[in-house]
């Protein structure tokens, strides 16, 4: 007796395991990349999901990640913050796979430290020293007697490279004693809770919890980076293999849409189109 | 030794034991009480009204009428902030350009606090985002969000030379001498009538999917992906485990190759798991094939081997644990080595090789890094059984590192990573017990 009621529950779980997925037994889009472009991406799953019925998957392991994920074609979308590098390029032609770039956004790189830190202002180069490992100690720059902690983004990173191009330079390296986090969101906590600490974050992940320190004087908001007078804006991409079609193509080319925009907008990223 | 020092040493002994299994027990209980008592929080909480009007207009849940009765009732209490708000709008108008300017930056602070503790300002145009659709859907996170709405947050920067120190700024004493100051009180008082909390079960949170990346909803995903994972890893090494061990223990021959074979084994049980991982995505995925991308069979594939060597040792060491004498008894009956091997030794084994399985089922519920590059995605809908082979699912493991690092509101929804722990916990602590109540249920039967 007790048996059967087993085999009975288990088969009733089976049917309603199963049952649940039914609906989605559609081709997916497979997304993998860009910790940054992730809001984004997840959002737009979200809404494509709704919208289309179409099963959207989000992983968000860093742009290197995502383009290694469109070269081995185990992605449909790789979100990028950075564009392809020559040698991906490269290792995508031997592969027979064309990457096509669209942009997704717009978005600043935003210097931040703690919200106790008196600087207000910083120029590039001054960054640039911090990071160098010249600037040690806040008072160089015209804040507390306090070291600096510098926290840097994984090389794995597409905000690690649009940061090194835009501030300290393709080929210096970053100073020895600087941390490591593997994501904006990890940046922002340590930043959060670390006095002393300055790290870099894609504009729409800075919230109260950090400071936004001006650059050159100009304060990153999205009218500032829109305009181009924020020197440290980057576009966000979503690359495929040759040009999109069907659903893949709708997903690529929501950032053009009404949705798409009101989207991204009250993420905190800025529009391109 | 004479008897006194040997009773005193034995109760010293005794003593020792009793301590240590008692420092155990509050270990267990340090670690087990925050998991226990946050993760609940998931599930049992003061609801506001935003939380019920979210639950009836994505999942069709709770009574129409009585909602919108408790509406009606919010928005009577509402309408007068709005009113407020909509006046002094009305009165920066009329001011000078320049204090116009000086009022408008405060004002947008207040009004975006006003949104975030009670959702959009009625007339207004909808957000796309479901988070932006919906006011605070818990009381305490409503209750900072007040705070929040009533004081601004300052730092005192006066003093250069050390760290500034913050401090609370009323912010109605900013709008001194304007209509919108009597807006902070009425809130403040009203703020039971506007967002009506009540106490809340929340069972939809194990069986709901996720909206709007975990801000709302549930983790049944989650949920389903981890089952999906340990299960199909189950699948692939537990027959082969039990067949590996049965080979180790009666047909190999001892020698050179079988003792490589079994170092192999334990070294193979000592590899961290991140290697497995990474050996799962460039072998399963890139060179086998198994799936285009990331999906659940390359994981079940990378876990399993993940756990092979463990079932293998399990299964061993209760294979050799039966006694001699089954096996003598049955072979001089005139049974072959085969039967033998299906017939006696393997259902006498069989509560030692189970508990092994179902130790490591948890082990493979568990683990993250074999899931990253091979399975485990931060957001995606619960996947059909049909949909195994190809598609990748979210996972408990994953997506409690993801909403602790990565989510970009990580300190919005700590609830929710703090229940899916819960969540985890408790799977791998019932796959545990039933290992246990197994094992003791088919002894006994073995023993009658």
């Amino acid at each position: 007796m007790k048996k059967q009621w087993g085999r009975a529950l288990s088969v009733i779980a089976l049917v309603v395991i199963v049952a649940n997925g039914r609906a989605e037994a559609k081709n997916g889009i497979v997304l993998d990349g860009s910790t940054t472009v992730g809001p984004i991406a997840k959002s737009f799953a979200a809404f494509f999901m709704n919208k289309y019925h179409v099963p959207v998957t989000v992983s968000e392991s860093g742009s290197g990640n995502g383009a290694k994920s469109l070269i081995n074609k185990s992605c449909d979308i790789a979100s990028m913050s950075r564009s392809m590098k020559p040698q991906e390029l490269a290792a995508a032609k031997t592969k027979g796979v064309n990457p096509v770039s669209s942009v997704v956004a717009l978005d600043g790189l935003a210097i931040v430290v703690h919200p106790s830190n008196p600087v207000k202002t910083l120029t590039i180069a001054q960054v640039a020293d911090i990071y160098k490992g010249r600037v040690t100690n806040w008072r160089q720059v015209g804040g507390p007697n306090f070291p600096i902690v510098v926290i840097q983004r994984e090389s794995n990173s597409g905000t690690q490279e649009s940061f090194k191009d835009l501030v300290v330079g393709k080929e210096t390296p970053v100073v020895g004693s600087a941390e490591t986090q593997a994501s904006n969101g990890a940046v922002k906590s340590r930043v959060s809770l670390t006095r002393g600490a300055i790290g870099f974050l894609g504009l729409g992940f800075a919230d109260a919890s950090v400071k936004k320190v001006a650059v050159n004087g100009i304060y990153p908001t999205p009218l500032t980076v829109k305009n181009g007078s924020y020197p440290l804006s980057r576009p966000l991409f979503f690359v495929t293999d040759g040009q999109p079609s069907g659903f893949v193509k709708q997903f690529v080319e929501l950032p053009k849409s009404a949705d798409g925009k009101k989207i991204i907008k009250e993420l905190g990223f800025v529009n391109k189109y | 030794m004479n008897l006194g020092t040997r009773k005193l040493l034995d109760r010293s002994f005794t003593a020792l034991g009793v301590g240590s299994i008692v420092i155990m027990g509050m270990m267990l209980l340090v670690v087990l009480m925050p998991i226990l008592s946050n993760g609940i929080t998931a599930n049992v909480f003061r609801g506001t009204i935003e939380h019920r009007k979210l639950l009836y207009n994505e999942f069709r849940r709770g009574d129409h009428a009585e909602l919108q009765r408790q509406i009606a009732e919010s928005d009577a209490a509402r309408r007068k902030a709005y009113a407020m708000m909509a006046a002094f709008e009305a009165e920066m108008k009329l001011m000078s350009e320049e204090k116009h300017a000086g009022y408008q930056e405060k004002y947008d602070q207040v009004k975006s606090a006003m949104k975030a503790l009670l959702g959009p300002v009625p007339g207004e145009e909808l957000p796309e985002l479901t988070r932006f659709k919906y006011g605070q859907t818990r009381w305490s996170k409503a209750e900072e969000r007040l705070h929040e709405l009533l004081y601004e947050k300052q730092w005192d920067y006066s003093n250069p030379d050390v760290e500034a120190k913050e401090y609370d700024v009323s912010r109605a004493a900013s709008f001194q001498g304007t209509s919108l100051v009597k807006l902070f009180p009425y809130v403040e008082s009203n703020i039971d009538r506007m967002l009506l909390p009540e106490w809340t079960v929340y069972w939809g949170f194990i069986t709901d999917s996720s909206i709007d990346s975990h801000m709302f909803g549930g983790i049944w995903p989650e949920i389903q992906g981890t089952i999906f994972l340990a299960v199909g890893a189950m699948l692939f090494a537990f027959p082969l485990g039990v067949i590996a061990a049965v080979y180790f223990t009666e047909y190999a021959r001892e020698g050179f190759f079988n003792s490589l074979l079994r170092s192999a084994n334990s070294t193979l049980a000592g590899v961290p798991s991140i290697v497995f991982g990474l050996f799962g995505l460039a072998f399963f995925i890139n060179t086998l094939k198994v799936s285009e991308s990331k999906s659940v069979l390359a994981g079940s594939l990378t876990l399993a081997i993940m756990i092979l060597p463990t079932i293998i040792r399990s299964a061993e060491e209760a294979i050799l644990s039966v006694p001699k004498t089954y096996r003598e008894a049955s072979l001089s009956l005139g049974s072959s080595k085969w039967n033998t091997i299906v017939t006696v030794i393997l259902p006498a084994a069989l509560p030692g090789i189970l508990t092994g399985g179902v130790i490591s089922l948890g082990r493979a519920a568990g683990e993250t890094a074999p899931i990253i590059f091979t399975a485990a995605v931060s957001v995606g809908s619960a996947i059909g059984l049909a949909d195994v082979f190809s598609s990748p699912t979210p996972a408990l493991s994953w997506n409690i590192y993801n909403l602790a690092s990565e989510h970009e509101a990580a300190s919005e929804i700590r609830h929710v990573q703090y229940g899916m722990v819960l969540a985890l916990v408790t799977i791998v602590l019932m796959l545990n017990l039933s290992a246990i109540i197994l094992r003791a249920r088919i002894s006994k039967k073995l023993k009658g």
